[in-house]
């Protein structure tokens, strides 16, 4: 991979380089108080991208997997019918794209690409997508007490998934190419070659900022993988999660790796109709009830276990080539009830130090 | 799998005629409008299903009654939902969508030299329909085949006509039983639930080198599973079908995931020893 150094003051002419490479650029803003968001950058607020703010609870995933995406048209009139899909060519970019985040498009990468069958649309779309992956150096901004990207072995650097990495060295910023197409803005002159001093400088910084992150879900994540895997996590710790879970949907909706999805008819005007697709959250009743009323998954711990499994088991995890959690924190953060990836992670870890203590 | 090819695009179908079975239940004989479409469907297996589309109303996954050895395709589907209501209005002529077929379906080669026994209940019949025909169609190639059916009714017995065929036929054992019958019912079987008939005196079940279909609703397969784990069948030789609320049906909504398994791709047909491991409600 190489790398190029280039000045505080040129880190938004990526944006233009971008912008005038014909991408809708989208960047992070600030909203009020503790509200960021992701929007695509215009003339008029170009000045305003932030870089260094708390990462949007929004994730940046809906560029590649729309909250609301039209699948296809069909047009009927009597008798006859024609069903015409519809796909979105756009070309987008991601400029200031977290690690985390990054690791989820790598993991929906795998599931709508590289399962049985290949997702048309998200490929599509995720062809034309290009990632500027920006490195959370800011403990006080950047990072929050939610943020598990550690122990999720996804932040606070990404190693790779992006096209182009920018990290925040003080007066400089190193930028690291991921993909060809990431190097070839290299060309442009607002880049330079660094030296040795940079590594070294990076090298600190991260060691410095690795600081900040809780860790002590760490060992922990692997053990709850295990545990899931061989089956082992009782009854009774489900039903605790259960019991605090509101079955809001909120930690689907703001998960960057979710995939998910319920998909629907409606009538554009007399004689069209278009399907489109939206998210769907297992946390929801309704999510495996049949016509008829018949409903496999009654009580809410059997969802909100089914939630977890599907994140941590292992079978996934070797099927898709990586976790379905990405250590963002955002189900932390927005999770009323407190059951969190985090959370479940420690419930998981206190009833297995119990059942260990009993048997002993 | 062509990694360009739209997974989710239904192609175009045209109804050609409807029956009536059973109250609420209607047969869909139809076809695909492109010849090229009909010949690359033609080549299900048994126990595989496929999405039919009602434009303006959705999709929902029906199961596929015929056998590939047969000639015509239809649907066999109850008025449930809102979709299934729109399919029930549609009249010879009309176009919908349908893609598929999809999931891994019944391994019917695999049960070669096999007997085969077929309990169903209610609309159950109608997967397991396909795999009768089929082993009709290669009667030399199993050993026996019996079927035992019970619905609710008399007037609940699906594909009445083909039962009564298949009760006459020779080297097939076919039992009907109902679970009561009304005082206008026409009815001198058996009365009683599915499980019954196995008890009746002169039946032989065999149960080494068999295979056993089970489909019917849950309360059924529940009391079904038990009577044939009671008479000596082992959980790996009893196979079924799972029904799930579908999106997709390949594999991406997540709606119809148990445990580590996709209904839609690694389903809808499972041994009772998977189907007991994924750990779920029938």
């Amino acid at each position: 991979m190489k790398a190029r150094i280039l000045d505080r003051a040129d880190v938004l002419k990526v944006v233009d380089l971008l912008r005038q490479k014909d991408y809708e650029v989208i960047a992070p803003f600030r909203g009020r108080g503790r509200d960021t968001f992701f929007d695509t950058v215009t003339d008029e607020n170009r000045g305003r991208i932030e870089i260094h703010l708390p990462n949007p609870y929004y994730p940046p995933k809906r560029y590649v997997f729309p909250h609301i995406e039209r699948l296809l048209k069909a047009h009927s009139n009597n008798g006859y019918i024609q069903i015409e899909p519809t796909y979105d060519m756009h070309r987008r970019a991601i400029f200031g794209i977290r690690s985390c985040d990054t690791a989820g498009i790598f993991h929906l990468d795998g599931f709508y690409m590289g399962r049985e069958f290949c997702d048309t649309y998200y490929k599509r779309r995720r062809k034309n997508l290009f990632l500027v992956n920006m490195v959370c150096t800011d403990p006080g901004e950047d990072i929050n007490s939610e943020c598990f990207c550690m122990c999720a072995d996804t932040g606070p650097a990404a190693r790779d998934h992006f096209d182009l990495q920018l990290m925040d060295l003080g007066d400089e910023f190193m930028a690291v190419a991921g993909t060809p197409e990431g190097e070839a803005l290299f060309d442009d002159s607002i880049f330079r070659k660094g030296g040795e001093g940079h590594i070294k400088k990076r090298t600190e910084i991260l060691e410095g900022v690795r600081s900040h992150f809780k860790n002590s879900t760490r060992n922990w994540f692997s053990a709850a993988v295990r545990y899931i895997s061989r089956g082992s996590i009782l009854e009774k710790t489900w039903e605790t999660v259960g019991e605090r879970c509101l079955e809001c949907g909120g930690c689907t909706y703001v998960c960057p790796a979710c995939t998910c999805f319920t998909v629907s008819d409606r009538r554009v005007s007399p004689g069209e109709v278009e399907r489109v697709r939206v998210w769907d959250a297992c946390a929801l009743a309704g999510f495996t009830r049949m016509a008829g009323g018949h409903n496999p998954r009654r009580a809410v711990h059997d969802r909100r276990n089914r939630r977890f499994f599907r994140k941590l088991e292992h079978h996934f995890i070797r099927k898709e080539l990586s976790m379905a959690c990405v250590g963002c924190g955002r189900c932390a953060a927005v999770c009323h009830g407190d059951v969190g990836m985090p959370s479940v992670v420690e419930m998981i870890r206190r009833a297995t130090t119990e059942i260990d203590k009993n048997e002993s | 799998m062509n990694h360009d090819e739209n997974i989710y695009l239904p192609r175009t179908a045209i109804m050609d005629r409807v029956t009536d079975e059973i109250p609420e239940v209607k047969t869909f004989y139809w076809h695909f409008e492109d010849s090229a479409d009909q010949a690359a469907f033609r080549k299900f297996r048994p126990g595989q299903f496929a999405q039919v589309s009602i434009f303006g109303f959705g999709e929902f996954p029906a199961s596929l009654p015929p056998s590939p050895t047969e000639d015509e395709t239809f649907f066999t589907v109850r008025s449930v939902g809102s979709c299934t209501a729109a399919l029930h209005q549609l009249k010879p002529g009309d176009k919908f969508g349908v893609r598929g077929p999809y999931g891994n379906g019944f391994p019917m080669e695999e049960y070669y030299g096999k007997n085969l026994v077929f309990v169903a209940g209610g609309i159950g019949l109608i997967p397991l329909r396909s795999c009768i025909v089929y082993a009709l169609r290669h009667r030399d190639k199993y050993d026996r085949v019996q079927i035992f059916y019970g619905s609710r009714s008399p007037r609940e017995l699906m594909y009445l006509p083909s039962l009564r065929e298949w009760e006459r036929s020779a080297g097939i054992e076919c039992r009907l039983t109902v679970d009561r019958k009304g005082p206008a019912d026409v009815w001198d079987g058996n009365i009683g639930v599915v499980g019954s008939l196995f008890k009746i005196p002169g039946t032989s079940i065999p149960v080494e080198n068999t295979v056993a279909f089970v489909c019917g609703p849950p309360i059924m397969f529940r009391f079904v599973i038990k009577d044939l784990l009671s008479l000596g069948f082992k959980e790996q030789n009893i196979v079924s079908t799972l029904e799930r609320y579908m999106k997709c049906g390949v594999g991406k909504c997540g709606h119809c995931c148990i445990g580590v398994a996709y209904v839609c791709t690694e389903g809808p047909v499972f041994t009772y020893e998977r189907i007991r491991k994924l750990g779920e409600d029938i």
